[in-house]
């Protein structure tokens, strides 16, 4: 039984070269003088940094160029992301767009909807974010209640989501929401594209537990839109939706999420460090290391026109175990005072109390489990 | 795969599949020699099939994915560097790196030598990362088995011919021994699936039950991380210098072992713990493989070592220039 073939990479000739230029555009902007900031990085907006790497060609890079894209290769942006998490950019601006709504609103929107959005989303100045969870829809995402409703030529909205993270500066949202009147699960919804701006959307900062503001709650209160907000097929929203998540799952931000920690642990124990913390920089390693390869297939799969979505969510539920269980090993192997201003004490006192949302994010470890049980057979 | 790598792939399951886990070597050997496969890793001017590591895998997780238990794994590392040296018939290795050191003739002790008895020479994995190859003739053997059954016997001789080699045996088993972890934690992970599907509790199948498909996907995880490793080192030996690569793949495919080991055994219930059942020819030779050619201990060192010496700033890059040389 083999859930995850396993295969030869095969990275771009080009990778060594873009490496370089990104390598470089990061060096040329200022650096947060916290180290914190560096941890999780793809939550940490910076709209100047994202205008720089969408100038440089960074964002987008395998949309048309029609739409402002650079129809680089999958791999040659693989080998973009990872640079960028590798150390620590400030990419959570223009994260959602380029890694979703600007393939999705490529592949279902209307002709004005791609127009409109996409050129900025690739300038890295037209920031997304999605409108999935509700109050009484999490993990049982069929659940969704708020409801579009056509009044004439237009679409009415009416309800709520949450834990939508980046509303707070996003300038548009795609949300899934019911279309059919009484339609049960995953019947009956469409996605929509919606302007932040537009009268009657309410945005509401949630803190969470280190007092940072990622998520939100949105409320749409008879939010009127155009016909072309309607993205791709009414009453086939499901479909579109979840054909999203496994490509949210897939990337390599679900393991890269601690690495600013084991830089610092790296900096921090020098270059001979006791038997015990090479053994535990060797473990993390080896885990680290192997991941990247499990993340790389997946991306070269997607490369060759595969759907991977059963390697992609093993490699999130790993991924996200992995960056997990980094801190509370770092922890355990050096003595720190979390509350001093060394950068390691910082990164790994973020962590600590951030990392519990990693297995939440984009599907919780039961859901994912859930998805590779069915996989093996099981359900 | 491209069609010769299919074609091996499906050739040696089948043969692993008839032989399985107890054909004596007398009956086995004749078929495994008769295909030509103890020198797949000899060249094709000298008469071998010319693979590549990528195709070695292939065959070493076939052989761990069938608890294989012909030594042809050990013979086809063996031929891989006692061929060029002169040494020919069957090979083996050994799986302890404490004998002494010797080029020319070798007198001593040789440990955990990989079914000696009627090899013709055994490739021993020094300390130095060098090997050593001696000939098997005139031997005192001292029968010792693995934890699975299998002949390590402790071999003493006098004047033996030796030669050292500069091949480091001991990564280039290690790796073999990842890649039949691979196999063997996939082939684990089927029994188990299929035995929750069919076994019922409670009035339904265990498969049904969440804390059972919760564990299995665990396991799966597990089983995914030991094949992508491998793979990797494999791409990496077919490119030459493999160290990280292999050291990383060891170690991961035995923190591997004891997640998927355990798993399989609590899924299995009772029935797995028994001799009848065949779950234990593999989670046996999952524990044995754990030790043999390094363990965690060994393999974090290296590697913890390596990433220390080479700092924060160094880190990244040399990851990224691994694998920036397998372009298209």
């Amino acid at each position: 039984m083999q859930t995850f073939i396993a295969r030869s990479i095969a990275w771009p000739e080009t990778a060594t070269s873009i490496r370089e230029r990104v390598r470089a555009l990061i060096a040329s902007h200022p650096r947060d003088p916290d180290p914190a900031k560096r941890a999780n990085c793809w939550s940490v907006a910076d709209p100047a940094f994202s205008a720089s790497l969408g100038e440089a060609g960074f964002i987008g890079m395998t949309w048309p160029k029609a739409y402002g894209g650079h129809e680089r290769s999958s791999l040659e942006r693989y080998v973009v992301l990872e640079e960028l998490l590798a150390s620590g950019a400030p990419v959570g601006a223009h994260w959602i767009a380029d890694r979703q709504t600007g393939g999705m609103l490529l592949r279902y929107g209307t002709e004005e909807a791609k127009r409109k959005w996409v050129p900025g989303m690739a300038q890295g100045k037209v920031f997304s974010c999605i409108g999935l969870s509700e109050p009484n829809a999490g993990s049982d995402l069929a659940s969704v209640r708020t409801s579009a409703r056509r009044k004439g030529n237009r679409w009415v909205l009416e309800g709520q989501k949450v834990w939508t993270t980046g509303a707070h500066f996003a300038h548009v949202m795609i949300a899934l929401v019911r279309t059919t009147e009484g339609s049960e699960r995953n019947d009956g919804l469409s996605q929509f594209v919606i302007a932040m701006d537009t009268p009657g959307v309410m945005v509401k900062p949630i803190i969470d537990l280190t007092g940072g503001h990622d998520f939100n709650e949105v409320f749409f209160d008879s939010v009127e839109l155009e016909e072309h907000a309607l993205v791709g097929v009414e009453g086939d929203g499901w479909r579109q939706a979840t054909a999203e998540l496994s490509l949210e799952r897939s990337g390599p931000e679900r393991y890269l999420s601690s690495t600013a920690l084991f830089m610092e642990l790296l900096r921090f124990v020098g270059p001979a460090p006791s038997n015990d913390i090479k053994q535990l920089v060797g473990r993390l390693t080896a885990d680290m290391w192997t991941l990247r390869m499990m993340s790389a297939t997946v991306a070269a799969k997607l490369a060759a026109g595969e759907d991977p979505a059963l390697e992609a969510t093993i490699v999130k539920d790993l991924g996200n175990s992995f960056e997990q269980a980094m801190p509370e090993l770092v922890q355990a192997t050096i003595d720190l005072d979390l509350s001093g201003d060394d950068p390691l004490a910082r990164v790994l006192g973020h962590l600590l109390q951030v990392s519990p949302s990693f297995s939440l994010r984009g599907g919780t470890r039961e859901i994912l489990k859930g998805i590779i049980a069915r996989g093996l057979g099981l359900r | 795969m491209n069609e010769q790598q299919t074609m091996l792939d499906d050739m040696t399951s089948a043969l692993f599949a008839e032989l399985g886990q107890t054909t004596p070597l007398a009956e086995s050997w004749p078929k495994i020699d008769e295909l030509g496969l103890p020198n797949l890793l000899v060249g094709v001017e000298a008469g071998g099939f010319g693979g590549s590591w990528q195709e070695a895998l292939i065959v070493f997780r076939n052989a761990g994915f069938h608890a294989l238990s012909a030594p042809l794994v050990e013979a086809i590392l063996a031929a891989h560097v006692g061929s060029s040296l002169g040494f020919a018939g069957r090979g083996t290795i050994a799986n302890c790196t404490d004998a002494s050191s010797s080029d020319g003739r070798f007198t001593g002790t040789l440990r955990g030598v990989v079914a000696a008895d009627g090899a013709n020479f055994v490739v021993v994995p020094l300390a130095d990362r060098g090997s050593m190859v001696v000939a098997l003739d005139n031997t005192t053997r001292h029968e010792r088995f693995s934890l699975s059954g299998e002949a390590h016997d402790v071999v003493s001789l006098i004047d033996a011919r030796a030669v050292r080699s500069p091949v480091d045996m001991m990564a280039l088993a290690a790796f073999a021994r990842s890649a039949q972890i691979a196999g063997a934690l996939d082939a684990s992970l089927a029994l188990s699936a299929g035995y929750v599907n069919e076994r019922k509790q409670f009035g339904r199948m265990l498969a049904k039950f969440q804390a059972v498909q919760q564990n299995l996907a665990t396991f799966a995880c597990e089983a995914a991380a030991a094949n992508c490793a491998t793979m990797a080192a494999a791409q990496a030996l077919d490119r030459g210098d493999a160290g990280f690569e292999v050291a990383a793949a060891k170690l991961r495919c035995n923190r591997a072992v004891g997640v998927g080991t355990a798993i399989a055994h609590q899924a299995h219930g009772a029935i797995g713990f028994t001799a009848e059942y065949s779950l234990h020819p593999f989670t046996r030779r999952l524990w044995a493989w754990r030790s043999e050619f390094g363990n965690d201990s060994h393999w974090a060192d290296w590697l913890g070592g390596d990433v220390c010496a080479r700092g924060a700033d160094g880190f990244w890059s040399h990851l990224t220039h691994l694998t920036d040389r397998m372009i298209a």
